[in-house]
């Protein structure tokens, strides 16, 4: 029994859970490719056109398991922490995966619903190890060893590397788009290339993201968003970047939303400059670098801020 | 949006509440919302910015918006219209009403934030509340009737006529008795419309997101496009199932349960918004036998993209055409008109091909 992983959307976050959980069946997981042009272009043209472009991705990446896999493991994230909801595109996720062909391996989809303290979602990952054929024991050991894995994930804090004088930019992201080198043009590197420290959601420290999402006048109720405003506004508020790029997709529903209010209040701030990217298909190389370019140009020719002032320079901002 | 307006008025007087009726919307609210929202922000969103924009300019010091907690962008609205507007640089007050699901102390202190204060005790506020969804009960069955009987009216017109006196008299309506009594009387007015019973109609669903579906500019007044057209026009999203308490849908008829059980082969999971609606209604017409389905969604809806995605297969598996339309500031109506033109023609071809099955000929045409 092969079981297929997209590498695509949640896998960037809770793949490793996944894949040490079917190690622990025994069972052998395939993992699609890295991201390629076909497989974008396989997920354009099958998904539904109006989706985002993770998403696309991610269909390339499942049509690419047809053949490969007997099942595809798609679980679907109800939510990623206490008080919080996931993109519906989540919520609808395996169902969506059903319907992109007619051809397709079976999807199992158990519920992943971290917000959920009593986690009746493991009876969901229980059956899946039972249905791939596993004994009632091993299969309760992998899932207690899911859990572990996933409270292991979860305490994981970033590093806070100390600003040493040298660029530093927040890249603030879907883990999907910016850890995904095709589907972001290499932007990570390319920023280095320029000599700048490109600094990522996950290098951000989960505590200090949950206190500062916390202090927005309304909750904001996507779990991952919740952390993204949270270490934007943590960068801005220490002034421990020179700018920050807020990187999405086209059509990305809670991006757009979560964009405006990051870039409201951090003009109301008069905070770090912000620059947004739109990721879609049709991106290219060169758009991407002379806007970056552009962007850490005017951050050095910005003079550094220090926090305390930051308030006081309303006008020197993007 | 549909009956809103009637909703809102009664809802003033209710609770004595100095309102200004906003403006209906028109290309300028459009036009306004969308060059203030963010640009991937979904129609509903930029609408109602336009429409704030307006109502701020004529006087209004208070704006009153729902809330909600996900997944939806629904809940997130009210705090970037708030933030979008101060941008712009006006003074306002703004009023959030949480549904009782996302809290209930948020849900309470919002309503008591804008009732007067005649009605300082909890008992009459419940009353008053109860009463006006009756109300709203019933001018949504008015809605329903209409959508139902214009396909198959006599005489042009006669519909429209009796659901313009039926709103008149349940607008009237206060008290329980009242409101009883209206319901009667419009059903009254309704029954006594002459029907065309040797033309041969249509049944279409109409699903979707509730905002699109409701609102008769963003949907080219489909309702009533595709009456002229004799098409009985069944829709399942309503201002009063929406707001009915325990998921009942009163008027569409199939609890949330229910309509949860149609989708279940093909959404398993509710994905906020009208989503699941959507698709649990979709199958629920596909298996009564309707003609075809009718799905609006505003460009970048969330929860109705995955409709979308999914209706594709209910509408193979369970063989009813069904046409998704995405509605978006530049939405025009020629497009959407011809394509529902293409919808009526596959529908009757199909309902000629299956009569010459019922009747043994060649469905060859």
């Amino acid at each position: 029994m092969r079981v297929g992983i997209p590498r695509a959307l949640l896998f960037h976050h809770y793949g490793d859970c996944w894949l040490s959980f079917l190690e622990a069946l025994g069972v052998e997981a395939v993992l699609s490719g890295p991201t390629s042009s076909d497989i974008v272009n396989a997920g354009v043209i099958h998904a539904d056109n109006e989706t985002c472009l993770p998403v696309k991705v991610f269909s390339g990446h499942l049509l690419e398991l047809k053949d490969n896999a007997d099942v595809i493991l798609v679980p679907r994230v109800i939510s990623q922490g206490y008080g919080t909801c996931s993109c519906p595109k989540f919520l609808g996720l395996p169902d969506m995966a059903r319907a992109l062909a007619p051809d397709l391996p079976p999807v199992l989809s158990p519920a992943m619903d971290l917000g959920d303290r009593r986690f009746l979602w493991l009876r969901d990952w229980y059956k899946v190890g039972r249905a791939l054929g596993c004994g009632r024991l091993a299969t309760a050991v992998a899932v207690r060893g899911l859990v572990e894995s996933l409270k292991a994930h979860d305490v994981e804090t970033g590093c806070e590397s100390e600003n040493d004088g040298a660029l530093s930019v927040g890249v603030a992201g879907h883990f999907y788009n910016v850890n995904d080198p095709h589907v972001s043009l290499r932007m990570l590197e390319r920023l280095q290339g320029m000599g700048a420290r490109a600094l990522t959601i996950e290098q951000s420290s989960e505590r200090e993201a949950r206190r500062q999402a916390a202090s927005l006048p309304r909750k904001v109720y996507w779990g991952f968003e919740r952390r993204l405003a949270g270490a934007v506004l943590h960068w801005s508020r220490t002034a421990s970047v020179s700018g920050i790029i807020f990187l999405t997709s086209f059509a990305c529903g809670p991006g757009s939303f979560i964009g405006a209010l990051l870039e409201d209040e951090l003009s109301r701030e008069g905070s770090v400059p912000f620059m947004t990217i739109t990721l879609d298909e049709h991106s290219a190389e060169a758009g991407l670098v002379t806007r970056l370019e552009a962007f850490t140009d005017m951050l050095r020719r910005v003079p550094a801020r220090k926090p305390a002032s930051a308030a006081l320079e309303r006008g020197a901002v993007l | 949006m549909g009956n809103l307006p009637f909703i809102v008025e009664d809802l003033a007087h209710r609770f004595d509440i100095d309102y200004i009726e906003p403006p209906v919307f028109s290309e300028e609210t459009v036009r306004i919302g969308a060059s203030l929202a963010p640009e991937f922000a979904c129609l509903p969103l930029k609408a109602v910015v336009g429409t704030f924009v307006q109502a701020l300019e004529a006087g209004a010091d208070t704006l009153l918006m729902g809330g909600g907690s996900g997944p939806c962008r629904f809940g997130y609205y009210a705090e970037l219209q708030r933030r979008i507007l101060e941008k712009e640089g006006y003074r306002f007050n703004l009023i959030v009403l949480d549904p009782p699901s996302t809290s209930l102390k948020a849900a309470y202190s919002g309503l008591r934030g804008i009732v007067g204060p005649d009605v300082a005790r909890l008992g009459t506020l419940v009353r008053e509340l109860k009463r006006a969804l009756a109300k709203v009960v019933v001018f949504d069955e008015i809605e329903k009737w209409v959508l139902a009987l214009k396909g198959r009216e006599a005489e042009e017109g006669s519909v429209a006529r009796a659901a313009e006196e039926a709103r008149q008299v349940t607008s009237a309506a206060f008290t329980g008795k009242e409101i009883r009594r209206a319901r009667r009387e419009a059903q009254l007015l309704f029954e006594e419309v002459p029907l065309d019973d040797n033309r041969q109609h249509m049944r279409f669903g109409l699903v979707g997101e509730i905002f699109v579906v409701l609102e008769p500019y963003f949907n080219f007044d489909i309702g009533n496009w595709l009456g002229k057209r004799g098409v009985v026009v069944e829709r399942c999203v309503h201002i009063a199932d929406t707001v009915y308490p325990g998921g009942r849908n009163p008027i569409f008829g199939y609890s949330d349960r229910q309509v949860a059980r149609a989708a279940s082969p093909y959404l398993t999971h509710e994905v906020g918004g009208d989503g699941l609606l959507s698709v649990g209604a979709t199958a629920i017409f596909a298996s009564r036998g309707f003609d075809a389905v009718i799905h609006f969604l505003p460009f970048t809806c969330m929860p109705e993209v995955i409709a979308k995605s999914v209706l594709f297969r209910v509408s193979e598996e369970m063989g009813i055409p069904v046409l998704s339309l995405t509605i978006d500031e530049q939405t025009g109506r020629a497009g959407i008109e011809t394509r529902m033109e293409a919808l009526l023609d596959l529908a009757r071809s199909r309902r000629r091909r299956a009569c010459r099955e019922v009747a043994g000929l060649s469905v060859a045409t």
